[in-house]
């Protein structure tokens, strides 16, 4: 009791350089604090925004991941209805997901042939309706704009509708039409040879009904996209073009086509058995997932499904990276902060103990052993710490409030649009708790070389001392 | 006498130290015996071996050769854990500059060796309490050193230095750095209390005014023991 009693009259002796020392940590406090706040928000917004778009979890047809992208056909899961059914419905896991939908990704290439345009593209056929389900999952209640929300402009009901990225609305000449930016660049040459083919290849759609219907009257621009069937025939489909989607990277903005489900199965599968290449799970909770990865393998074991699942962090690999940088770039930080706080205490221990040396002499004089004079030390070490974390921690708090409500926009990494800047130093349960301890361990730790050097004092020399 | 009458032995005690590379004999073969509950005087010029002496008697330094027994214990024999808790239980200073710790108030510094001794809260303050009474500074007891003049404060260290009923009190030139009113008024307080409390007083001086109190006087030259007067 007396030792933290004494303690802390002793750090309030020289109060300027105490309060030098609590503000070295308090400012390290702060600056590991708001930059691991920050950080915090760009690994949960990333998760937030790929568990949207791509759930927690994706179920393929065993090989489908490594070699599906040679031919996503072969791939396709029959009867994926029931497949979601036995997912969703079985008693362990339904309280777990909040949406299971099939998707259908594949190759193919898209013309304008209005405008002799067209290319190659990558191909995703969803359910609109889950998507739009799964766009309002925000278990971290990140500040998602609402245009995010409102991005999706398929409807269940739009079963020839797509969208399409927007480097690819210009490459196939619908910046007019869809009112695209950066259209200003030069247009490639037309060349002198003639094209391979100019005539309408519609007549390649397999014969399913539609062919039957009179010239469309749909006055959205229209692209014919070409793909190769499971069974290896090309095939066409129409597809009206509702509006563009930004991507994040333009390699996919370039090459992106999103459309309904059955559309996409109607390329690839024409009459035949419309599967779907792969099944995204939401869950409620990103903690869930080992849960109900173990679950899923059991019960397509159970079921005798060839089946494989890989979760978000496998199928976007630039998650686990982004982390890992974010994560060194953090502990970078920390240790600088750290090493600031290490030699800023050690100073001010050791230039307490240099101008106490004769008081040391005194109290081991008076009985007190040398471990009583680490103690000693060791306590005051403990207080700077203390205090400069506590003022730490309320500084930080203050600071975060103000500016998490200074409506700073910005755009993350990988992001389409603008997001609020926020620091969440309490989304991670660790972090601030985390600070706090480890910096009063710090000023523990820092206080411990001076606290043994006033304890090998040799009382004599101690009490000469002038 | 047997050897239960006297507080400390010396026999043939030596002690040299290194000031810088050269060696020096501070003291040179003492031996002596100083009787329990006296008034005992260690005098002797400047530089002459008194405060190494009453380093070895406090238990704060130990002999190159030589035996030094303080109450029975020859310190050389003593751990540094074993001679902090002999010194905490028996050995009371009182120090020329009087070394009272700053940040605490003239009570608690009384109270401190009572701490160390681990007492329990209500004897602390009852003990702390008589003996700044009996010091004369119970009107100041809140006091920390910086607001007590040099006589208070050696007040103080002399409350400190009794206040556990240590069997031996070392005061090193106590009244050096006060004037002779003052030092006076010390020395007779001293002088009361080791009356009062019967407890081994050992000091050194070259100020006549404690040698009148002297009930036994050690005259030490050069490192040597060269007078011893008194009962």
């Amino acid at each position: 009791m007396k030792t933290l009693h004494i303690a802390f009259r002793n750090i309030f002796r020289n109060s300027r350089r105490s309060l030098m020392t609590i503000l070295a940590i308090t400012v390290s406090a702060v600056a590991v604090h708001l930059f691991g706040g920050y950080v915090a928000n760009i690994v949960y917004g990333m998760q937030t925004n790929y568990v949207c778009d791509n759930g927690h979890l994706q179920v393929y047809q065993e090989g489908f991941f490594d070699y599906g992208a040679g031919n996503p056909a072969a791939y396709g899961i029959s009867r994926y209805q029931d497949l979601i059914k036995l997912i969703t419905q079985d008693p362990q896991l339904k309280d777990h997901i909040t949406v299971a939908t099939p998707i259908l990704k594949f190759y193919g290439i898209a013309g304008n042939f209005k405008k002799d345009a067209s290319k190659t593209f990558f191909g995703i056929g969803y359910v609109p309706s889950d998507l739009k389900k799964m766009r309002k999952w925000n278990d971290y209640n990140m500040k998602i704009r609402k245009s995010r929300l409102n991005r999706i402009v398929l409807s269940d009901d739009d079963i020839d509708g797509g969208i399409i990225g927007e480097g690819m609305a210009r490459m196939l000449l619908l910046c007019e039409e869809l009112n695209v930016k950066n259209c200003k660049g030069k247009l490639p040459e037309k060349s002198d040879q003639k094209p391979a083919a100019t005539e309408d290849f519609s007549f390649l759609e397999e014969s399913n009904g539609l062919n039957d219907i009179p010239e469309s009257t749909d006055k959205r621009p229209r692209l014919d996209l070409l793909a190769a069937t499971a069974a290896g025939a090309p095939n066409i489909v129409t597809m009206y073009v509702n509006n563009t989607e930004v991507q994040g990277v333009k390699a996919l903005d370039d090459n992106y086509a999103a459309m309904h489900i059955s559309l996409a199965q109607r390329l690839l599968y024409g009459k035949g058995e419309k599967k779907a290449t792969g099944i995204v799970i939401q869950l409620r909770h990103t903690k869930d997932i080992p849960f109900v990865k173990a679950r899923l393998e059991k019960l397509f074991d159970e079921n005798r499904l060839n089946l494989e699942f890989k979760d978000y962090t496998q199928i976007v690999p630039m998650y686990r990276q982004v982390i890992s940088f974010l994560f060194a770039l953090f502990s970078f930080i920390a240790t600088i902060m750290g090493v600031i706080v290490l030699f800023t205490i050690i100073n001010t221990m050791t230039m307490s103990v240099m101008e106490r040396v004769d008081e040391i002499g005194t109290i081991r004089a008076l009985g007190l052993r040398r471990s009583g004079i680490l103690g000693q030390f060791i306590a005051e070490g403990l207080l700077l710490g203390v205090l400069g974390a506590t003022l730490g921690t309320v500084v930080s708090v203050i600071a975060v409030t103000g500016i998490n409500s200074a409506g700073i926009m910005w755009t993350p990494p990988n992001y389409v649009d603008p997001v609020p800047l926020k620091i969440m130093v309490f989304l991670n349960p660790f972090l601030a708790p985390g600070c706090w301890l480890g910096l009063v361990l710090l000023a523990v730790a820092s206080s411990i070389f001076p606290a043994r050097k006033a304890g090998k004092m040799v009382i004599v020399d101690a009490l000469r001392h002038v | 006498m047997n050897n239960s009458e006297f507080a400390v032995r010396l026999t043939d005690v030596k002690k040299k130290y290194l000031m810088g590379k050269v060696e020096v004999e501070a003291l040179k073969g003492v031996s002596l015996q100083i009787p329990i509950k006296k008034f005992n005087v260690i005098i002797g010029p400047s530089g002459s071996g008194k405060t190494t002496l009453l380093n070895l008697l406090g238990c704060i330094d130990i002999p190159s050769s030589g035996c030094v027994e303080v109450c029975g214990q020859d310190i050389a024999r003593l751990s540094d854990k074993q001679a902090s808790d002999f010194r905490a239980e028996n050995i009371g200073f009182i120090f020329q500059n009087f070394n009272l710790i700053p940040v605490l108030s003239a009570y608690e510094n009384v109270e401190y060796p009572l701490l160390l001794m681990k007492k329990p809260a209500k004897e602390r303050r009852e003990l702390t309490l008589k003996m700044l009474h009996d010091v004369g500074l119970s009107s100041h007891k809140h006091h920390r050193p910086n607001e007590l003049s040099g006589g208070q404060r050696q007040r103080v260290a002399i409350a400190r230095a009794l206040v556990k009923g240590p069997k031996l009190v070392l005061a090193d030139e106590p009244t050096a750095n006060l004037d002779s009113k003052t030092g006076q008024s010390i020395i007779d307080l001293m002088y009361k209390m080791q009356a009062e409390s019967h407890t081994t007083f050992i000091f050194s001086s070259h100020d006549k005014q404690v040698m009148e109190h002297a009930e036994k006087v050690f005259e030490i030259h050069d490192g040597l023991l060269m007078e011893e007067r008194g009962k």
